[in-house]
């Protein structure tokens, strides 16, 4: 009875509410549902949000703000006022076609204001990593904008960098830093995606005429998905298979014009468009036909191999495999960045459905009682709460992945090249997995496309696909480690690669009771996850050597040997990123910021224990602590509870470019905004 | 301290109905900011938002000026006759007026009849209504001053169009009556004759609702034209140099402008940049850059931290030096340290942003402010 009295008092609030209305131009959201800021209803911080911005982004703060900024205060980006705050987001319900037109405009003007100064003529790991901060901030307004952007910069100026020469980078990169030409990288075919070496288009070398005759020899041949050539590429290079005195000497990438300086498309080039697709719409993703297209002998990209005018192919890596992996090394630079990029999506969504989560209040529990705040229930916690401390954690580790990047040298090839499979993997699929969990965390409201996050899953989408398919790069992390294994072992030496360091020593033990405090320990953390790693990789290597002894190649026997392998990716990521995160705790003086990074560390390992199979599996853990786990990720959210506001502030993404129901979504839903 | 007169005779104070008129009533001193008036209008504000029967706030000036800005020269006799923490006391209580006044549940109208500079903006830019006359005459001559634009500037100049606000807080540029309604500092413009009319009809309105009294205002407002040396004519050139990440740049860029072209106004905005103090000018320029992806509470905060590091001089004396030059010796002379922009590291930036180093100093504690309507949270 109470129940129906509180719904009635309620009812006629908002009644009488609505007929204040007519007269009044301000609706004053009492006796209703009203609106308390989060900085407001929660407790003070108990830590140094700035200081832990600075930990977070890392480097160039400034420069950060700088391009936030810029794109604030113009137009082109779209600004909107609701609920008494400007949010800067693109405009989804544009069509395809606007939807590329004010990508490319946004370009011209982060280009006339001096954004992209440096992005390739700059040298040395200053300009680098400025770079990568400007790429970070544009992808925290737009995808297709990033997209656009790094296609232009870091794949075709890239290639231009890693696999050209002086003659190229004369002649090009100045010139694409400034947008005179527009580039695009034409690698990916209809028939040849991840496996990059079986692609069928065609390069000839003509002695005679001293050119190269490029040519798409079928329909799976022709080049797919290539961002910018639908509308505004001028420039591609081309991967194709090099053909020289009919000796096919494999993939080589080679510089072709595809259109003139007014935009019409050069002869014996055809070029279709790609599509709408379900997210990225601003990029103009197209399909490419070289119709025996002649470029001069000069356009081969010859940092790994040449080809002289009377037609010899010259070359100082012989070995096939190492010339091909020479010519992948660039697309690490992409694998960096969508890792990194990765971890901003999930921490705008975050931010988002955390602050709303603040602010949303539903159902009572205690009669008459004021309705919950839905951070308030614990299964919500649980929902929101380990993603929160999941991307703290990947954030480090892509702080780490951006650091070992930039130092990279021969010796550091391989590790990179592992490392960054397993972070764009890991860190994307855990990016579309908060960007669920986050949509459905905000309701109703997560549908609405000016609150970016359920938008945002079909922008990021694509993450799990392109620069190397997800399933393919976690493989090849696992091969990776298995030649190690067997490396070591041959030679009986010790490991010291790829953190397989622990293997050296003697097998952790893990306590049978585990009591909160081991729970918590680095030590205990370090100890389990060193375990499943170690124990995967040894069961990997004898699975792969039974079916070897069995007849099987190499090959089908990793084939195969699917399932373990799978683990084995995983237990290798998650440690490299715990190890990341201790490493980033460690470098923290200050004891306030520190209590609560443990606290994260130790979530992001527990929810790891909890989620991941293969700890109970293969008896990592007992029945009965993988209960006192659990146990320990409740206690360990309602711990976080309190921090939350402060967690998701600490990520330094502007109001901005949040969202209206992160702030006040009862002002930004008021019926003075439809008048107005 | 203590008067003949009571202190609190440095705010009059009329009820006409349901509204308030405060009157700032230091006219010889055009009437600067002190810490007196600070408490009593703090004192005044927080009273008329518990008063139900006050719907509407009217804040003027007595004399040629509306509020020639805080008053420095005080804080600055404080500080050298005692300590830097004296000078502290008096910027806590002015930014806590700001930010109750932009989060303020109830309209203010302040009449901007004359020179508002300084802490002259910071008690009426954050209000709804902002009525500029012929007599207006707006500037933010901090950086001139070894200071920086604070009581929430950061805030709202950085919500001008374009970077208007980094050209008008770095060089300290004056505008008009007219240009302070074209860029949005102000939201009305009406000529003084017409101001006591206006008073009344803004009592008689006897609301409380924006919309009223817009209208009301906007009944006896009219569109200036703005004088053709203005430098709201300049958007674009302004857009284009002050849109620069540094203040090298944003100079840089002026020159470069300046090469092209023999123009006046490029060549004195250069000048004014380089005769401000180093110091002041980056820490300005980014906290400018900060404010505009923050709330009002967020500036005020770092502000306070700004100021308290300005005051504590570890890093620059500058203040002083520009607080002697100006206002003490009155020679226009002065002798900044460092007197350099490039000797101005990012590291010695950095520390006017980071927390005093002192166990009694605490970061500015804004008063909880609960339903923030949402009018009042972004007013420009």
């Amino acid at each position: 009875m109470e129940k129906v009295n509180f719904r009635t008092q309620v009812l006629t609030g908002h009644l009488q509410n609505h007929r204040h209305a007519t007269t009044a131009a301000t609706i004053y959201p009492s006796p209703c549902v009203s609106y308390v800021p989060p900085e407001i209803s929660e407790q003070p911080f108990s830590f140094d949000v700035s200081t832990m911005r600075k930990l977070m982004d890392g480097h160039n703060l400034g420069d950060r703000d700088w391009l936030f900024n810029l794109m604030v205060q113009s137009k082109l980006f779209n600004p909107r006022l609701r609920g008494g705050k400007v949010f800067v987001v693109p405009d989804y319900n544009h069509s395809m076609e606007q939807q590329r037109e004010i990508t490319m405009k946004r370009i011209e003007y982060l280009l006339d204001h001096g954004a992209f100064e440096g992005w390739l003529t700059g040298k040395g790991p200053e300009a680098e990593m400025k770079k990568f901060a400007l790429l970070e901030v544009i992808e925290i307004f737009d995808h297709s904008l990033a997209i656009k952007i790094g296609v232009h910069f870091f794949l075709w100026g890239g290639a231009i960098q890693f696999f050209g020469t002086k003659r190229h980078h004369d002649k090009w990169l100045r010139a694409t830093e400034n947008y005179l030409i527009k580039g695009c990288f034409a690698m990916t075919e209809l028939g040849h995606g991840s496996n990059v070496r079986g692609i069928e288009t065609t390069a000839t070398y003509e002695a005679n005429t001293g050119e190269f005759v490029i040519n798409t020899p079928c329909e799976s041949a022709q080049k797919y998905w290539i961002g910018g050539a639908a509308n505004h590429a001028t420039h591609t290079v081309v991967f194709s298979q090099l053909n020289v005195d009919g000796n096919n000497q494999g993939v080589h990438a080679f510089i072709t014009q595809i259109r003139d300086e007014n935009g019409n498309i050069c002869p014996n080039i055809r070029i279709a468009d790609c599509g709408h697709k379900i997210g990225l719409n601003g990029v103009d993703n197209g399909r490419i036909w070289f119709d025996n297209v002649r470029i001069p002998r000069e356009n081969l990209l010859n940092s790994v191999a040449d080809v002289s005018t009377d037609g010899k192919y010259l070359s100082a890596i012989k070995d096939p495999d190492q010339r091909f992996a020479a010519f992948l090394a660039p697309l690490t630079s992409g694998r960096v960045t969508i890792a990194v990029s990765a971890v901003y999506s999930a921490k705008i969504s975050l931010a988002i459905a955390i602050r709303y989560s603040l602010t949303r209040r539903a159902f009572s529990i205690t009669a008459n009682g004021p309705e919950l705040l839905l951070l308030d229930y614990p299964s919500h916690q649980r929902r929101l709460l380990p993603l929160l401390a999941k991307t703290y954690a990947m954030s480090f580790a892509s702080n780490y992945l951006k650091l070992l990047y930039i130092k990279r040298s021969p010796q550091l090839i391989k590790t990179i090249h592992v490392v960054s499979s397993a972070f764009k993997a890991t860190l994307t699929w855990h990016n579309m997995r908060t960007l669920q969990e986050c949509r459905e965390a905000c309701g109703g409201q997560g549908l609405k496309t000016e609150n970016r996050i359920g938008q945002m899953k079909g922008e990021y989408d694509v993450q799990s696909t392109f620069e190397g398919d997800n399933n393919v790069l976690m493989q090849q992390v696992s091969k990776a480690l298995l030649a190690e294994y067997v490396a070591a072992k041959k030679r009986n030496k010790p490991f010291k690669e790829l953190g397989l360091e622990h293997m050296n020593r003697s097998c952790p033990v893990i306590p049978a009771q585990l009591a909160s405090s081991t729970l918590r320990s680095t030590q205990f953390q370090n100890d389990i996850f060193c375990l499943r790693e170690r124990d995967l990789l040894n069961r990997f290597a004898a699975e792969v050597s039974q079916y070897q002894a069995h007849g099987e190649s190499k090959e089908s026997a990793f084939v195969v040997s699917y399932q373990v392998a799978e683990d084995l990716g995983k237990a290798f990521s998650d440690q490299a990123i715990l190890q990341s995160a201790i490493e980033a705790e460690n470098n923290v003086k200050d004891a306030s910021l520190k209590n609560i990074l443990a606290l994260l560390r130790s979530m992001y390992v527990l929810v790891t224990l909890e989620e991941d199979a293969a700890f109970l599996r293969y008896g990592y853990l007992s029945t009965d602590n993988a209960a006192a786990v659990r146990k320990e990720v409740a206690k360990l959210c309602s711990e976080i509870r309190p921090q939350a506001l402060a967690l998701v502030s600490s990520f330094g993404i502007p109001d901005a470019f949040l969202s209206p129901i992160a702030f006040d979504w009862v002002a930004a839903n008021s019926w003075s905004t439809v008048q107005n | 301290m203590a008067s003949s007169f009571g202190e609190t005779d440095q705010v009059l104070v009329e009820e006409k109905s349901s509204t308030r008129i405060f009157t700032l009533n230091r006219p010889k001193q055009l009437n600067a900011a002190s810490f007196t008036m600070v408490s009593r209008l703090l004192e005044l504000f927080l009273a008329c938002e518990e008063d139900p029967s006050v719907k509407l706030i009217i804040l003027k000036g007595k004399g040629r000026a509306f509020c020639a800005g805080g008053d420095v020269a005080a804080v600055v006799r404080d500080i050298t006759q005692g300590h830097w923490k004296l000078g502290a006391n008096f910027f806590r209580r002015e930014f806590i007026l700001n930010y109750v006044m932009a989060t303020f549940s109830k309209p203010q109208v302040s009449i901007l009849n004359g020179i508002v500079m300084g802490g002259g903006a910071g008690v009426s830019i954050h209000g709804r209504f902002r009525v500029a006359t012929e007599n207006s005459l707006f500037a933010m001559p901090e950086t001139a001053l070894g200071l920086f634009p604070d009581v929430g500037a950061s805030y709202f100049l950085s919500r001008l169009p374009g970077f208007f606000g980094e050209y008008v807080g770095l060089i300290g540029a004056r505008l008009d009556g007219a240009e302070m309604l074209a860029c949005g500092l102000a939201t009305h413009f009406v000529l003084s004759e017409k101001l006591s009319l206006l008073e009344d009809a803004l009592c008689k309105a006897d609301s409380s609702d924006p919309a009223v009294i817009s209208a009301t205002i906007s009944e006896f407002s009219l569109a200036p034209s703005l004088k053709e040396k203005s430098a709201c004519h300049r958007l674009n050139i302004i857009n284009k140099c002050f849109s620069r990440r540094t203040i090298e740049e944003i100079i840089l860029a002026l020159e470069r402008e300046a090469a092209d072209k023999e123009d006046e106004w490029i060549s004195s905005t250069i000048q004014s940049l380089k005769k401000a103090s180093p110091t002041s000018l980056k820490i300005s320029l980014r906290s400018i850059r900060e404010g505009r992806l923050q709330g009002v509470g967020k500036c005020l905060v770092r502000e306070y931290r700004m100021v308290c590091n300005v005051m504590q001089g570890e890093t620059s004396k500058d203040f002083f030096e520009g607080c002697r030059a100006i206002l003490v010796d009155k020679d226009k002379n002065p002798k900044w340290e460092p007197s350099k922009l490039e000797q101005v590291t990012e590291d010695m930036v950095d520390r006017y942003f980071s927390k005093i180093n002192d166990k009694d100093w605490e970061d500015l504690n804004l008063p909880r402010r609960l339903n923030i309507p949402p009018h009042a949270i972004a007013k420009l």
